[in-house]
C-alpha cells in the first residue's frame, strides 16, 4: 500500500518548450492594473445603489459603459507597458502555511500577453455591447434595467478574474463567477419558465465542468504543491517533479481540465446548455454566449498547455472532440429556423474549430480564431437582436424577408452581411485566415486520424458557409415581407412601446417594426469594422519568428501557450514523432501541396460553393429549398436525417433518459428509503422496543389507586420474604 | 469573561420572566446584544489568536473531592464558535418579533437559556460542565419546538429529544469510563479536566480501548452532527421548529456535534481515528450524496434546506477526518459558514412562510416580482450555500475537499483518505447546484403563483420590512467578508489546529516517510 | 433504677408493643385496600404511619437509643404536613367531581 511507483517524467519534459515565467513584482509600477477588475465591481455597487434608490433612468447603463470603457483603456495601457509578464498582488485570499507544506492562492494578477489579448477583446466588446444594450434594454428602464447592467458588471469582473488571475483558484473564482453571471442574465426574463429552465440548465451543466476543474486543481496541488502559474511552469520545465498516485496524477490533469473547458465552451458532450441560453436578452447572447465567456475553455487549455504537452493523447482527444462538435453543431444549425439558435449552434461549431486548433498544436490559430470570432459572432448576434427588438421578438427566418430594402434597416442588413462573410470564411476576411490557420495545421500535425479530421473540418466549413448565408438570404435579401413575433416578454415592457403596439401587434397590418436608432447602429458598424480589420494582424509579420500572424502570434508566444506557434523554434510539430526538426519539411501534404497554401484554395472554393448553394436555395429559387425538404422527408431511407437534425439529434432527450431520469428516480428511492427504512424501520423500530416491553407491565397501570396499593404491598411483602430467606440462608451457611 | 458570557443570558432569562410580556422581546434583544458585545470584547482581548493557548479561563470548586471543578476558558477554535453563537442569537431574537405572538416571556426565556447552554458547551474546559450544558441545550429546544412549532411539532420535539439524548448517554458512559480509567491510572485521584483526560487517553489507552472510546463518542456526536444513518431526527425537527429555532438548530446546535468531534475524538483517540477515518469519511460521503438526492425530490422548501444540512455537514466531517491542517481549517470554517448561510436560508423561508403560510414549492412560486429584495437575498444565500467562489461557502468546501484529496498514503501529504473520497464527494457540488437552483427556480422565479387567501399583510409589508432586512444584512456581510478574507479565521486558529494535529504526526509520519522512501528509491 | 426499668420493660413488653404496631399496620393496610372513600383511605395511611411510629418508639426504648424517638418526631411532622396537603387535595378533587370514590379517578391508566 505504501509503495508508489515513482516515475520521473524527465523523458517527457523536452516536449515542453520554455515558457516565459512571470517574475514576482511587488512594488510594481502597474499597481493600477487591479482597477481593470475594480471598475466593473464599482459599477456593480453603483448599480446596486441605483436599484436601492429606484432610479428610473438610463443611469445604470452609463455607469456600466463608463466603467467598462475605463477597464478597456487600462487594459490597452497595460498591453503597451514594457515589462510583462509580471505578477501583481492585490490582497491575500487563501494562504496557509504549516510544517512541510503550504497552500497559497492570493488575489493576485498574472499579466502576460495571453492575458492582455483576452482582456482586450473582453473589455472592448464588453463596452460596446453595453452601449448597444443601453438602447436594446430601453423598454425595461426602471424595471429590470439595473438588474441587467449589474449582471453585465458581475460578468466583466468574473471574466477579469478568470483571465487575469495569478493562480488556478482565481481562475476557478472567475470560472464560477461567469457561470453565475450567465445564470443571472439568461434568467433575466424570470417570469418565463423557459428562461428559468435554461438558466438552471446552463449553471448545472457548467457545474459538471467545474467539477473537472476543481478536481484538476486538487490534483495539481497534490502533485506539485502549488497552484500558482509561475511556480507551476517553472516546475514543469525543470522536470523536477515526480508522479504521485502510482503514476497517473500528471496524466489525469489534462483530462480533468478538458472536462472543465468542454463545459464552459459548450463542446461535446456538454454543449447542450448553450443553445438554450439564447433565452437571455440578445446583448447577453452576444457578449457572454458568443464572444467572451465561451472562449474561457480555450483560454484554460492555452494557459495550461504545458500540462497537455506532457500527455500527448489528451491533445488528440481535444482535437477529435473539437472536430466532431464542429460537425455535429453545424448539421443541427443547418436545420433550425430560429436565427439566434442558428447562431448559437454556429458558436458551438466555431468553438469546436478552436479546440481542433488547440488539439493540432496551433494555439496561435486557436487564439486568433477566438479573436476574430469574438467580433464577427458579436456582430451576428447583435443584428439578430436588432431584428428581434424591431419585429416584436420575431426570430423565425421563414417569417422575415428583404430587410435590406426596408428603411432604417440597411445598416443591420449589411453589418449582418459582414458578419456572415467572416463566419463563412470568405476569402480575405478575418474568419478565412483564422480558420485556415487551424485547418492547415490539422494536415500538418501528425496524430491519430488527423487527416480525416482535417477533411471533416473542411466539410464543416462548407456547411458553415451554407447555413450562414441561409440566414442572410432569407432575412436580409429577397422580397420585403414580415410577420411580427408574439412579443416574448410583453409583460415586462409593453407600456413603453409605441402607442399602437399593444392594440394590434398580433395583426400584421397595423404593425410597424421600429428600426434601430443611433446606439445600436453605431455599435454594429464599429464591431463589423473591427471584424474586417481583425484580418490585418495576419498580414503583419511577428517580431520573433518573422512569420505571419503579427502581434496575435507575438502575444501567444509570450505566454505559456507558446509551444503551439508554427515556425516557433520550440514548436514540437508532432508529439508522437520527436524526430521532427526543421520547420515544415516533414509536414503532411494535401493534394501534393504545402497545406498552408493549399488551404487557401480549398477553403476559398468550399466557402464559395456553400455560399452559392445558400443563394440558390434561399434567395434565387426558394421553392427549391421547400421541394428538397419535402423530397427528403418523403424518402424513408433518408427521412431520419433531416428529422434528427431538426430535433438536435435528440441529445437532450438522451441526456434526460440516461442521466436526469435515473438520478431523479434514485432521489425518490432514497427519499422512500430514508422515510421507511432508516427512519421508519431502524429508528422508530428501535424506539418501539421499550414500548413493547412496557406492554407486558401495562395491566398494572389500570388507574385504580387501590390496585397500585396492592401491588406495592405485595412487592413489599416479597422483598421482606426474600430478605428473610436470604438472611437465613447466609446465616445458616456461616454457622455451618 | 467566560463566566459573564454564560451567566449574562441566564440573568436575561430572569429579566425576561419578570418583565411584562410586551417587553419580553426588547429585554431579550438587549440581553443578546450585550452578550454579543461582551463576546466581541472577549475576542478582542483574547491573546490566543494564532497561538494554541487558552484564555478567558476561570474555575470554581464544586465537588473537589471527586475532582469536579468547573473550569471555563476558550481557545481560538471555541472562541470562533462562541462568536458565531452570540452573533446569531440577536438575529434569531430579532427575526422572531412577528412570527411568535403568544407565550412571549416563555419563548424568549427559552431562547436565552439555550444561548447560555450553548456558550457553556463551547467554553467548558471540563467534562462535567461540557456534558451538562451539552444536554441542557435539548431542554429549551424541546420546548421551542413543542410549543411554537408547526403542525407535527409534538412528534418532532419528542423525536429530537429522545434521539439526541440517547446518543449522548452513550457518550456520557464513555466519558465516565474514561474518567474512571484515568483515576485508576492516577491512583484514585479523580479529574474531569478535558486536558488531563485527553492526555490520559492518548498515552494510557491502547488501540482497542481507543476504538471503543471512538465508537461511543461517534454515536453521541454523530447523532448531533448528524452523520448519515442517524440523521432522521433532523429534517423533522428543522421542518417543525419555528424560524428562530431552525436557525439556531442549524447554525449552532449541529456544530456542537462537529465541535465535539474536534475537541474530543481527534485529540483523544488518534490511533483509532487513523484506523476508522476512512469508514467515517465514507459515511460522510454517503450523507453528502444521499442528502443531496433527497433534497432534489422535496417539495417542502424547509425540509429541502434541512436535508441540505445533512449533505453540507458531510463536507465538514470529511475535512475533519482528512487529518491535515487544510482539512481542519476548512472544517472549522465550514461550521461558521454553514451557520451563516443555512441560518439565513431558514430566515428567508420563515419570512416567506409568514406571508404565504405555506412551504410547498407547488403552491407558491415566482415571488421575485412581488418581493424583489427578498428574492435578491434568497439568490445571494443560495449562491453562498452552493459554494460560489468569492462567498464564504466556497473557501471551506474547497479546503475540505482538497484536504481529503491530498490526504492519501500515495499522495503528497500523509493521511488516510485519498483522491477518490474527494472526487466522489465533489459530486455533491453538482447536486447542490441542482436542488438549490431548482428551489430558486420555483419559488423565486417563474410565473407568479400564490396560495389562496394570501399574502397576509396584516402585520407585514409585501416585501421585506426594515427589521427583516436588518436581520439579513449582517449575515450577508459576513458571507462576503469570510469569502474574500478567510484568513481571519484561518490565521486565528492555525496554531490550535496544529496542536491538535501534533499527536498525529508520529502515526501518519511513518506512512509518509515510507512513501517518500519509495519515491526516493524509485527515482533514477 | 432507669436501667432496671428498661430491662423489665424490654423483657415484659417489647413483643406486645410490636404486636400492637403490626395490628395497627394491618388494619390500616386492609382498610386502605378495601375502602373506596378517599378520606377513609387517607385515615388508614395515618394508621400505618402511627404503627411505624409505635415500632420506632418501642425499639428506641428497648435499645435505649433516642434515635427512635427522634424519628417519631420526624414522622409526626411529616404526617402533619402531609395531612394538610392531602386533605387539601381531597377537597380539590371533591370540588371537581363531587365524589370521594377513589375509583372515579383513573386518568393515569394506560
Amino acid at each position: 500500500m505504501m509503495t508508489s511507483t515513482a516515475i520521473r517524467i524527465a523523458e517527457l519534459v523536452p516536449a515542453v518548450p520554455p515558457v516565459p515565467v512571470a517574475e514576482v513584482v511587488e512594488a510594481t509600477s502597474h499597481w493600477w492594473a487591479g482597477f481593470i477588475l475594480w471598475f466593473p465591481l464599482i459599477s456593480l455597487v453603483l448599480c446596486g445603489l441605483c436599484a436601492a434608490f429606484r432610479v428610473r433612468s438610463k443611469l445604470p447603463a452609463w455607469i456600466t459603459i463608463g466603467s467598462l470603457a475605463c477597464s478597456f483603456v487600462l487594459t490597452i495601457l497595460l498591453g503597451n507597458a514594457e515589462d510583462v509578464p509580471e505578477r501583481i498582488l492585490l490582497f491575500e485570499w487563501i494562504s496557509m502555511e504549516w510544517l512541510g507544506g503550504s497552500f497559497v492562492a492570493n488575489f493576485a494578477l498574472y499579466i502576460d500577453s495571453l492575458t492582455i489579448l483576452w482582456m482586450s477583446f473582453v473589455t472592448g466588446l464588453g463596452t460596446l455591447i453595453a452601449l448597444y444594450a443601453s438602447e436594446y434594454m430601453e423598454p425595461d428602464v426602471g424595471k429590470g434595467y439595473t438588474r441587467f447592467f449589474s449582471g453585465v458588471s458581475i460578468f466583466l469582473f468574473a471574466m477579469g478574474c478568470l483571465v487575469m488571475g495569478d493562480n488556478l483558484l482565481m481562475l476557478y473564482l472567475g470560472w464560477e463567477g461567469v457561470g453565475f453571471a450567465s445564470y443571472w442574465l439568461i434568467g433575466y426574463y424570470y417570469r418565463r419558465p423557459e428562461a428559468v429552465a435554461a438558466a438552471k440548465k446552463a449553471f448545472i451543466v457548467n457545474r459538471i465542468g467545474d467539477l473537472g476543474l476543481a478536481l484538476a486543481v486538487y490534483l495539481i496541488w497534490a502533485t506539485f504543491g502549488t497552484v500558482q502559474y509561475n511556480e507551476l511552469m517553472t516546475i514543469i520545465q525543470s522536470g523536477d517533479f515526480s508522479e504521485v498516485y502510482e503514476g497517473w496524477s500528471v496524466k489525469a490533469i489534462p483530462y480533468l481540465l478538458m472536462l472543465a473547458a468542454f463545459g464552459k465552451s459548450a463542446q461535446l458532450p456538454l454543449y447542450v446548455w448553450l443553445p438554450d441560453a439564447m433565452e437571455g436578452p440578445t446583448p447577453v447572447s452576444a457578449l457572454i454566449h458568443a464572444a467572451t465567456m465561451v472562449t474561457a475553455g480555450i483560454y484554460l487549455i492555452a494557459r495550461m498547455y504545458p500540462f497537455f504537452l506532457l500527455e500527448p493523447a489528451s491533445l488528440h482527444l481535444v482535437a477529435w472532440v473539437g472536430g466532431l462538435t464542429a460537425l455535429l453543431a453545424a448539421t443541427i444549425g443547418m436545420a433550425q429556423y430560429d436565427i439566434k439558435r442558428i447562431f448559437a449552434y454556429s458558436t458551438v461549431s466555431q468553438l469546436g474549430f478552436m479546440f481542433l486548433g488547440l488539439g493540432v498544436l496551433t494555439t496561435y490559430g486557436a487564439a486568433y480564431h477566438v479573436f476574430t470570432h469574438a467580433f464577427f459572432k458579436a456582430v451576428l448576434f447583435l443584428t439578430a437582436g436588432a431584428v428581434m427588438h424591431g419585429f416584436a421578438g420575431q426570430l423565425d427566418l421563414r417569417k422575415l424577408s428583404g430587410l435590406r430594402r426596408m428603411k432604417g434597416w440597411r445598416i443591420v442588413a449589411w453589418t449582418m452581411f459582414v458578419g456572415c462573410i467572416c463566419l463563412a470564411g470568405f476569402p480575405f476576411t478575418s474568419g478565412y485566415f483564422s480558420k485556415d490557420a487551424i485547418l492547415a495545421e490539422a494536415f500538418v500535425t501528425q496524430g491519430p486520424g488527423f487527416q480525416v479530421l482535417g477533411w471533416l473540418a473542411i466539410f464543416t466549413a462548407f456547411l458553415t458557409a451554407y447555413y450562414t448565408f441561409r440566414v442572410w438570404c432569407r432575412v436580409c435579401a429577397g422580397p420585403v415581407h414580415y410577420e411580427p413575433g408574439d412579443e416574448l416578454h410583453d409583460d415586462d415592457h409593453h407600456d413603453d412601446h409605441h402607442d399602437d403596439h399593444h392594440d394590434d401587434h398580433h395583426g400584421e397590418h397595423g404593425f410597424h417594426p421600429h428600426a434601430p436608432r443611433f446606439a445600436i447602429n453605431f455599435v454594429l458598424v464599429v464591431i463589423s469594422v473591427g471584424a474586417l480589420l481583425a484580418a490585418v494582424p495576419y498580414f503583419m509579420p511577428n517580431e520573433v519568428e518573422g512569420i505571419k500572424g503579427g502581434w496575435v502570434a507575438d502575444m501567444v508566444h509570450g505566454s505559456s501557450a507558446a509551444s503551439g506557434i508554427p515556425g516557433h523554434p520550440d514548436h514540437p510539430g508532432s508529439l508522437s514523432d520527436s524526430a521532427h526538426g526543421d520547420g515544415h519539411a516533414h509536414h503532411g501534404t494535401i493534394l501534393g501541396m504545402d497545406p498552408h497554401s493549399a488551404m487557401y484554395y480549398i477553403s476559398g472554393v468550399v466557402g464559395g460553393v456553400g455560399l452559392l448553394l445558400a443563394f440558390w436555395l434561399h434567395l434565387w429559387r426558394r421553392q427549391d429549398a421547400d421541394r428538397l425538404r419535402s423530397w427528403l422527408l418523403s424518402r424513408a431511407w433518408i427521412r431520419w436525417l433531416p428529422v434528427a437534425m431538426e430535433n438536435k439529434w435528440y441529445v437532450d432527450e438522451v441526456y434526460h433518459a440516461l442521466v436526469r431520469a435515473p438520478l431523479w428516480l434514485l432521489g425518490h428511492v432514497f427519499h422512500a428509503f430514508d422515510r421507511y427504512i432508516v427512519d421508519g424501520l431502524l429508528v422508530d423500530g428501535t424506539s418501539r422496543l421499550p414500548r413493547l416491553l412496557g406492554r407486558w407491565f401495562q395491566p398494572l397501570q389500570n388507574g385504580l389507586l387501590q390496585s397500585y396499593a396492592v401491588t406495592m404491598a405485595g412487592g413489599a411483602v416479597l422483598i421482606v420474604l426474600m430478605m428473610v430467606l436470604m438472611m437465613q440462608f447466609f446465616q445458616g451457611g456461616a454457622v455451618q | 469573561m467566560s463566566w459573564l458570557l454564560i451567566l449574562l443570558p441566564l440573568a436575561g432569562v430572569v429579566a425576561v420572566v419578570l418583565s411584562p410580556a410586551r417587553m419580553a422581546k426588547i429585554v431579550a434583544m438587549l440581553t443578546t446584544l450585550v452578550v454579543f458585545g461582551v463576546s466581541i470584547a472577549a475576542a478582542v482581548g483574547f491573546d490566543g489568536w494564532g497561538k494554541g493557548t487558552w484564555g478567558l479561563t476561570g474555575s470554581f470548586d464544586w465537588l473537589s473531592r471527586y475532582g469536579i471543578e468547573i473550569q471555563v476558558g476558550a481557545d481560538s477554535v471555541s472562541l470562533v464558535l462562541v462568536l458565531l453563537t452570540t452573533f446569531l442569537m440577536p438575529l434569531a431574537v430579532l427575526g422572531s418579533f412577528t412570527s411568535v405572538r403568544e407565550r412571549l416571556r416563555e419563548y424568549y426565556g427559552w431562547l436565552l437559556g439555550l444561548e447560555a447552554a450553548m456558550l457553556g458547551v463551547f467554553l467548558a474546559k471540563d467534562l462535567v460542565l461540557f456534558y451538562v450544558c451539552f444536554e441542557f441545550t435539548l431542554v429549551p429546544m424541546f420546548f421551542i419546538i413543542a410549543i411554537y412549532g408547526g403542525a407535527n411539532r409534538a412528534k418532532a420535539s419528542v423525536k429530537f429529544m429522545i434521539y439526541t439524548f440517547t446518543g449522548s448517554l452513550i457518550t456520557l458512559a464513555a466519558f465516565l469510563w474514561l474518567a474512571w480509567s484515568a483515576s485508576q491510572a492516577a491512583d484514585g485521584a479523580w479529574t474531569f479536566s478535558i486536558a488531563a483526560l485527553t492526555e490520559h487517553a492518548v498515552s494510557g489507552l491502547d488501540a482497542t480501548q481507543q476504538g471503543w472510546l471512538l465508537l461511543a463518542l461517534l454515536i453521541g456526536f454523530g447523532v448531533k452532527v448528524p452523520i448519515f444513518p442517524v440523521h432522521t431526527w433532523l429534517p423533522l425537527a428543522h421542518t417543525e421548529a419555528p424560524t428562530a429555532g431552525s436557525v439556531i438548530l442549524a447554525g449552532v446546535l449541529l456544530k456542537l456535534g462537529t465541535y465535539g468531534l474536534y475537541r474530543f475524538m481527534l485529540p483523544m483517540c488518534p490511533e483509532a481515528v487513523v484506523t476508522w477515518a476512512p469508514l467515517i469519511a465514507v459515511l460522510a460521503i454517503i450523507g453528502i450524496l444521499y442528502g443531496a438526492l433527497i433534497c432534489w425530490v422535496q417539495t417542502d422548501v424547509k425540509k429541502l434546506v434541512a436535508y441540505s444540512s445533512v449533505s453540507h455537514l458531510g463536507f465538514c466531517i470529511l475535512g475533519l477526518f482528512a487529518l491535515n491542517p487544510m482539512g481542519l481549517e476548512g472544517s472549522i470554517l465550514y461550521m461558521v459558514n454553514h451557520g451563516l448561510s443555512t441560518g439565513a436560508l431558514f430566515f428567508l423561508i420563515g419570512m416567506m412562510y409568514e406571508r404565504y403560510h405555506t412551504r410547498d414549492m407547488n403552491a407558491v412560486g415566482g415571488l421575485a416580482g412581488r418581493m424583489p429584495i427578498w428574492a435578491c437575498f434568497m439568490v445571494f444565500f443560495v449562491l453562498a450555500s452552493v459554494g460560489l467562489p468569492g462567498l464564504n461557502g466556497f473557501v471551506s468546501e474547497f479546503l475540505c475537499l482538497i484536504a481529503a484529496f491530498a490526504a492519501g498514503d500515495m499522495g503528497a501529504y500523509p493521511g488516510v483518505l485519498g483522491p477518490w473520497y474527494a472526487a466522489i464527494a465533489a459530486l455533491g457540488m453538482i447536486f447542490a447546484a441542482m436542488y438549490l437552483l431548482i428551489m430558486v427556480g420555483r419559488i423565486v422565479f417563474g410565473p407568479e403563483k400564490l396560495p389562496p387567501g394570501t399574502p397576509d399583510e396584516e402585520l407585514l409589508p409585501q416585501d421585506l420590512s426594515v427589521r427583516e432586512i436588518t436581520v439579513l444584512v449582517p449575515l450577508a456581510v459576513f458571507c462576503i467578508v469570510l469569502g474574500v478574507q478567510p484568513w481571519i479565521v484561518i490565521d486565528g486558529t492555525s496554531a490550535a489546529v496544529a496542536d491538535t494535529l501534533a499527536v498525529y504526526e508520529p502515526i501518519l509520519g511513518q506512512a509518509k516517510s515510507a512513501v517518500q522512501g519509495a519515491l526516493v528509491g524509485g527515482a533514477p | 433504677m432507669m436501667l432496671q426499668l428498661a430491662s423489665t420493660f424490654s423483657q415484659l413488653s417489647l413483643s406486645q408493643y410490636l404486636v400492637l404496631s403490626s395490628l395497627l399496620f394491618v388494619i390500616g393496610l386492609v382498610g386502605f385496600l378495601t375502602r373506596r372513600n378517599l378520606i377513609v383511605m387517607f385515615l388508614c395511611t395515618e394508621l400505618m404511619f402511627q404503627a411505624a411510629a409505635i415500632a420506632f418508639v418501642a425499639f428506641g426504648r428497648y435499645w435505649f437509643d433516642f434515635s427512635g424517638q427522634v424519628f417519631v418526631i420526624f414522622i409526626l411532622t411529616v404526617a402533619a404536613a402531609e395531612a394538610a396537603l392531602a386533605l387539601a387535595l381531597v377537597v380539590l378533587l371533591y370540588r371537581r367531581r363531587s365524589t370521594l370514590n377513589a375509583d372515579d379517578w383513573m386518568e393515569l391508566c394506560e
